[in-house]
């Protein structure tokens, strides 16, 4: 699971109100080298929850110097851009789990593919 | 950088398509390939392009990819002619013109080079080499004075000898009949590149023969015309592409003169050429005496290689009453072979040659391709159909910074097919089955899309994405055939459709792809929402469905309802549906249905767009 993923995953446990962001519980993180694309990138940006994306990739170790706000003209600041692509696509758990952060019902993640998966009684 | 207009002459070409692709088909040769004369006959698209092969064996919605050959009007026969009678009909229909056939292999030769350079890198400065010569010697052409540049090919041709012109030209054409060894004819090539180089085509022949002199020359040759070309497009590009009908039968005419004309004596050649020369001032100017020199190339290879070949015949209608396709095959083989000296071989042809006959059309290609374009080199497992997958994606007009979502992604086709064309988006894609997402994973990591499709295992009724978030849906609905016997899909219909408008933006596309009932289904909860509050909550379906058209008398909406009206479903299905009518608000706007074959069946591909107010009252047919 990427932390793209991770930032437009929200849980719906029955009776849950703000099951967003969930948080991340990993075992095994690994990084992989992704072609750097500054288009794509600098659109996300303004599709993400920055926070979310800030505090997952803190949880992960992996948040360098990500400002807490997102900073102005990011379009051009090919650095910042940088960072970003690495924390959205190179940074991924493939085992552990998401945790809702209201009922705290666990999701498992295994590998790499997360399970949000509810039994018929949460619903 | 790859214009459409860079692959030099127009060539006519034809697809096979799935029923109901055709529209799509249309769509994209008109927009990658920027094709003219686009046409479309039942299950084929054919069309005109100067877009590289390269670009034309990359269309997504076609099955098979043709040279067309011969496009005719239907061969009729009377129910009551003779098998004696039709098959010469046919001949003389179908073989009448030998020009046709010869410039037609020519082109073939021409693109299954230029295709197969694309595979194989050590193999490109063979063809790479023919084009870049052609269009070195264009701007030559171009530059001189006709008479005089045509006289200098007389000599030049004279002064070199045909035999040994005959060798490159066979092999240029990759024609295997030479009697020499690869390497032999390579270093002649060789040489005689470095003549014509020496020779400028203005004066006598100069032989100066150094192989390694030889090959630096034509890569600096190379890059002199890369540079060239761009001149040359200037000038001739309005030219090429309107004139590509007269073009190719002048290039035919020249051929055919060249050809027989290799038997006549030098003066009467001189002549010949000075009166071309002239003519072709008259006509057309310019571009013409350029094709001149370009025919000089190879006009050997069509009388001296015997071309093998195999007939692949399609027959239908009043035609295939009196003779069979296999008859069809025999018949113009035969012709073929007394023609043009071409030989039969069933095996292992050089060439394939498609003839489709029907009461409709009467079509003749050469496959381009072995393999259909249908099948995806970057696709392992299959699942929905290649070309399907892709006209969904098409429909859901993917932007840069997208998310697309598949909520029933399966093996991932239709995020594959997507991600392929979309670049700068992203997709996800969800299914229930653990199974299915190992193999959709498999895919995915073949296909080297990691980075842009991601896998979730969820279910399409309770997505775990936020409200409003996605900018497009694109889903194939199981219906049964394969999967989704596990679930009731008519039965939850209404609840993964809710679930898909919530993830859903405003403006946001809805993809689905549908059985027939499924999309009857579909329609009706639909209406059923558009009606619903006006009328009583009891009344039933039908009773609505009566009253809709008076309130609007569109010719879509009629027939609708005519299809409505022809599938009843069962009455436990319509209170299991009134039910479960989540639709408190419903903001889909229905935009589009196109029927495809999906093999056995037919499915349905329905488009709808997401409102920005939750509340209209349009009509939604």
């Amino acid at each position: 699971m990427k932390l793209l993923t991770h930032n437009m995953l929200t849980s719906h446990v029955k009776g849950v109100t703000k099951g967003y962001p969930l948080l991340i519980k990993a075992t095994e993180v690994k990084v992989n080298e992704v072609e750097f694309n500054p288009q794509f990138v600098s659109r996300m940006i303004p599709k993400l929850e920055w926070g979310a994306l800030v505090h997952a990739a803190e949880e992960l170790g992996h948040r360098q110097d990500l400002p807490g706000e997102l900073v102005q003209d990011f379009e051009k600041n090919e650095d910042f851009l940088k960072k970003v692509h690495r924390v959205l696509l190179e940074v991924e758990v493939i085992e552990g789990c998401l945790q809702c952060p209201e009922s705290g019902r666990e999701f498992p993640i295994s590998k790499g593919i997360p399970n949000m998966l509810l039994n018929e009684d949460e619903v | 950088m790859d214009e459409p207009g860079s692959g030099g002459s127009v060539v006519r070409y034809y697809c096979t398509a799935g029923n109901g692709m055709e529209a799509f088909l249309i769509n994209e040769v008109k927009t990658k390939l920027a094709a003219e004369d686009v046409c479309q006959i039942p299950g084929k698209v054919l069309f005109s392009s100067s877009a590289k092969i390269n670009r034309v064996s990359n269309l997504k919605g076609a099955e098979r990819l043709f040279l067309l050959l011969k496009q005719d009007s239907p061969v009729s026969l009377s129910a009551h002619t003779s098998t004696a009678k039709a098959a010469s009909v046919l001949q003389s229909r179908l073989l009448g013109d030998k020009n046709q056939w010869t410039s037609a292999v020519m082109t073939w030769s021409r693109l299954q080079g230029e295709l197969t350079g694309r595979k194989n890198t050590v193999k490109t400065s063979s063809p790479a080499l023919g084009v870049t010569r052609k269009r070195e010697d264009e701007m030559r052409g171009s530059d001189e004075q006709s008479r005089e540049g045509e006289k200098s090919l007389v000599e030049f041709r004279t002064s070199t000898g045909g035999e040994r012109k005959e060798e490159t030209d066979k092999q240029r054409s990759g024609g295997q009949n030479g009697v020499s060894t690869m390497a032999q004819k390579r270093k002649r090539d060789d040489e005689e590149e470095k003549e014509r180089k020496v020779a400028g085509w203005d004066t006598g022949i100069e032989k100066t023969v150094e192989k390694g002199k030889a090959c630096e020359e034509e890569r600096t040759r190379e890059e002199e015309a890369e540079g060239m070309l761009v001149e040359f497009i200037d000038c001739t590009h309005g030219a090429d592409v309107n004139g590509g009908g007269p073009v190719c039968d002048h290039t035919a005419s020249r051929l055919e003169h060249r050809g027989a004309s290799s038997s006549k004596k030098m003066d009467d050649i001189a002549k010949d050429f000075t009166e071309e020369s002239q003519e072709n001032v008259k006509t057309t100017g310019e571009k013409n005496k350029t094709l001149l020199t370009t025919c000089e190339d190879k006009p050997e290879l069509l009388t001296c290689i015997p071309v093998s070949f195999r007939i692949s015949c399609k027959c239908s209608g009043s035609l295939s009453r009196c003779l069979g396709a296999q008859e069809v095959s025999r018949v113009i083989g035969a012709g073929l072979s007394r023609l043009l000296g071409w030989k039969a071989d069933l095996k292992n042809p050089q060439l394939e040659i498609n003839v489709n006959l029907s009461d409709d059309y009467c079509l003749l290609g050469i496959p381009l391709t072995r393999l259909p374009l249908a099948n995806r080199s970057y696709i392992k497992i299959t699942g929905l159909r290649s070309t399907t997958a892709w006209a969904m994606a098409s429909l859901a007009h993917i932007q840069p910074g997208f998310r697309v979502v598949d909520p029933m992604c399966g093996v991932g086709t239709i995020l594959i097919e997507a991600a392929q064309e979309h670049k700068d988006a992203c997709f996800l894609g969800v299914d229930i089955d653990e199974a299915q997402l190992q193999k959709a994973s498999e895919n995915i990591a073949f296909a080297e899309l990691e980075n842009r499709i991601n896998l979730l295992k969820a279910s399409s009724l309770v997505l775990p994405v936020p409200s409003a978030t996605v900018d497009a849906v694109i889903c194939d609905l199981p219906f049964g055939r394969k999967f989704g016997s596990r679930i009731d899909m008519a039965a939850n219909l209404p609840l993964i459709l809710t679930e898909m408008e919530r993830v859903l933006r405003p403006g946001g596309i809805l993809v689905l792809l549908l059985s027939p009932q499924l999309s009857c289904l579909l329609k009706k909860l639909l209406i059923q929402y558009d009606t619903g509050p006006k009328s009583n909550p009891e009344t039933k379906p039908q009773t609505g469905i009566q009253n809709c058209p008076s309130s609007s008398g569109s010719p879509s909406k009629k027939q609708t309802f005519q299809i409505h009206s022809g599938v009843k479903s069962t009455p436990s299905q319509e209170t299991k549906l009134q039910h479960s009518l989540p639709f408190t608000v419903s903001s889909l706007k229905h935009q589009a249905t196109f029927r495809v074959s999906l093999g056995a069946i037919d499915g349905l591909i329905h488009k709808y767009v997401k409102k920005d107010c939750c509340v209209f009252r349009d009509v939604m047919f």
